[in-house]
């Protein structure tokens, strides 16, 4: 992997914003996909009940390096589609779900669940896929090191170098050997975003991942953690209520149509984008 | 495997980190268990060892006949190969089976006229008391006696045995050996327990025949198997009493035995064993459902950490192990703590009664195989509990639990 310029350098240079980076070890493998990474075709997920929600995504088509945000209301089902993508939540239908990994390998994700293949999904899940939360979701008994390579550890990966580069990186090294519990909200948020990867997945989701930070904290954070997804070549698909700044940080928009059922008071949601 | 192992380091790292929460895990269980094997150890100690007494009390086992009958040697060999049957040994005529004692060697000489009792090895009323006459010349007498005659076991005292013919008194005498006293409990009537050889030369002297072994004097005893017209017979416990009673009266036999004793010492025997099934199966549903309550509490706790284990890419066959793993820790590090608390009481009690104790007997006293069993059943146990909480663990859905605050 080719170093960098500072890298609060490279999340301000307009060339590296607004295109997709692929990096060297990413060659196209998929002709026909245009190197995508997800293709998703008429999926839906539903919460029957009064309250119940639906959730249709017509195609939604990921491609490799992209960073894509999902935009929409709270409650809208950003964090419904994150966990589909995510491979955590059954899709109800699907016409067609697929995750393309860079290792040149097409799991039919539908297919997956419809067999019942949970161990499958849950090890594409450690091998392709970082997840960051809106807060935390860190083990509070493990040290920052161990919290990092937890991935790693699971896949056989050694916590070697790699794992003190990206703290380097998000600017939290000094605080490799403390538990969590020590750290600011902020400096935890770091952590997870290292976390998701320190294993190189092919894919990072994130949850509105500085909605609980002040606006600085979250302005540096956003620019360290796209530097860094733009940098290893890693799709970033992230739900943000931070809408002013996604042009400028080269995101596609994902928006959710929304509408309520006046008869059953259900809502529905539809992707488009 | 790697991703195996990192769920075990997980569950383990967890444990330490909350080392106090484990620490009230391991003593609920400890507190679970503790008392109970302290009442086990006391129903192993004393109540096993009161009510084994009871029903191995040979009095309780004795079968006498009424009157006087016929016994050959046959009847004999066919009792003795009962297994129903601890010991059984012929019994002479009552009326020749007495003796004058005399005990020469006291500053204030003493004779009492005793009656003759068969014994051997096996009789089970002198065992327990004291050793058993080997040689035809040894003894053991009932207390009456020995505290009449002042004479204590190791003593000699002198049998005398007298008989009339045609009109001309002859008298025998034969030193013999005590070799101990009966306590007072064990007989109370005034008699001698002696080899049958002795008993039976002294019935044929009365008759008018010699002894070689003794070096009697009189005329051959006939030819022909020897008939006894009693025994004395102990059953090998109080629960084949009934049984051998009525074999012997099918036979046509009129017996006797303790069997009122012996239904209150079964009755006593059956509620002991009922009352401790009862508080075992209470106490072991209790063990069980606080395990099943530690495990459930610790899903529930947990399941944030579980469902971001399963989002990191844990396998659910994997997850299943970090509650599991918590749990089997928890009922070891409980037992041990357990053992160490009972092992203390124990020590307590025994200590406590030590005055009221001969060697060898324990108040409160669990052997390794008890052990052994609780620890089984403890592991079987949160093997179970584990098992229901890893069904939990399956049900969990990340997406449910990775945003609660």
């Amino acid at each position: 992997m080719k170093k960098v310029r500072s890298l609060k350098d490279a999340a301000r240079d307009p060339l590296a914003q607004g295109k997709v980076v692929r990096p060297s070890r990413d060659k196209p493998r998929f002709a026909v996909t245009g190197d995508d990474v997800f293709r998703l075709q008429e999926v839906t997920k539903s919460w029957p009940g009064e309250n119940g929600f639906t959730l249709t995504v017509p195609e939604l088509i990921i491609q490799r390096g992209e960073k894509v945000a999902l935009v929409g209301f709270s409650g809208c089902g950003k964090s419904t589609l994150l966990d589909l993508l995510a491979m955590v939540l059954r899709p109800d239908e699907a016409g067609e779900f697929v995750l393309f990994t860079h290792k040149g390998e097409e799991l039919n994700v539908m297919d997956a669940w419809q067999r019942r293949k949970l161990d499958s999904l849950a090890h594409a899940r450690m091998l392709h896929i970082g997840y960051v939360l809106q807060t935390g979701g860190l083990f509070p008994f493990l040290s920052v090191r161990e919290n990092i390579g937890i991935s790693r550890r699971g896949l056989g990966l050694p916590l070697d170098e790699t794992v003190e580069d990206i703290a380097h990186r998000l600017h939290i090294e000094r605080h490799l050997n403390k538990l969590p519990g020590q750290l600011s909200v902020g400096e935890r948020q770091r952590v997870a975003i290292a976390r998701a990867m320190a294993h190189h997945p092919s894919v990072v989701i994130a949850d509105e991942p500085t909605a609980s930070l002040d606006p600085i904290n979250a302005e540096e954070i956003m620019g360290l953690f796209t530097a860094l997804t733009d940098e290893y070549g890693v799709t970033l698909i992230m739900a943000t209520h931070d809408w002013g700044k996604l042009g400028e940080r080269g995101f596609r928009r994902v928006e959710f149509a929304f509408k309520r059922d006046p008869d059953q008071g259900a809502v529905q949601a539809k992707v488009s984008g | 495997m790697n991703s195996f192992q990192t769920v075990i380091r997980l569950a383990l790292r967890d444990y330490f980190y909350e080392r106090l929460l484990s620490a009230c895990a391991i003593m609920g269980l400890a507190a679970v268990l503790a008392p109970l094997l302290v009442l086990f150890g006391v129903k192993s100690g004393i109540i096993n060892t009161m009510s084994d007494r009871l029903i191995q009390d040979p009095r309780n086992r004795e079968i006498s006949p009424v009157g006087s009958g016929r016994y050959g040697t046959d009847w004999f060999s066919a009792m003795r190969d009962r297994p129903d049957v601890a010991f059984v040994i012929p019994q002479t005529r009552s009326i020749a089976a007495s003796m004058i004692l005399y005990n020469k060697n006291s500053t204030n000489p003493r004779t009492l006229v005793v009656s003759l009792i068969p014994t051997a090895e096996g009789d089970p009323l002198l065992e327990i008391y004291g050793r058993i006459s080997t040689k035809n010349t040894q003894v053991v007498l009932s207390e009456p006696v020995a505290r009449k005659l002042n004479v204590k076991a190791g003593q000699r005292v002198l049998g005398q045995v007298g008989r009339s013919v045609a009109g001309v008194k002859e008298q025998v005498a034969v030193d013999l050996q005590i070799t101990a006293v009966l306590p007072l409990g064990a007989f109370s009537r005034e008699a001698a327990f002696v080899r049958l050889e002795l008993l039976e030369a002294t019935e044929d002297y009365r008759d008018g025949r010699g002894s070689k072994t003794f070096g009697w004097t009189g005329s051959a005893r006939p030819t022909g198997p020897r008939v006894y017209p009693s025994f004395r017979l102990y059953a090998r416990s109080i629960y084949d009493v009934a049984d051998l009673r009525n074999m012997l009266m099918d036979q046509g036999l009129e017996v006797y035995t303790k069997a009122e004793d012996i239904e209150t010492v079964k009755s006593l025997d059956r509620s002991f064993n009922l009352i401790f099934s009862l508080i075992a199966v209470v106490a072991v549903l209790g063990y069980f459902a606080s395990m099943v309550s530690n495990v459930l509490a610790n899903v529930n706790r947990k399941s944030r950490y579980l469902g971001i284990s399963s989002l990191i890419g844990f396998s659910t066959g994997n997850i299943i192990w970090y509650p599991m793993l918590q749990s089997i820790a928890t009922s070891i590090l409980g037992f041990l703590t357990a053992v160490i608390l009972y092992r203390l009481v124990e020590t307590l009690i025994n200590g406590l009664f030590s005055d009221y104790l001969s060697t060898g007997e324990y108040v409160c006293r669990l052997s390794v195989g008890h052990m052994l069993i609780a620890l089984v059943l403890t592991l079987t146990l949160a093997v179970l509990a584990s098992a229901y909480g890893a069904f939990r663990v399956s049900r969990i859905e990340p997406s449910e639990v990775i945003r609660e605050v």
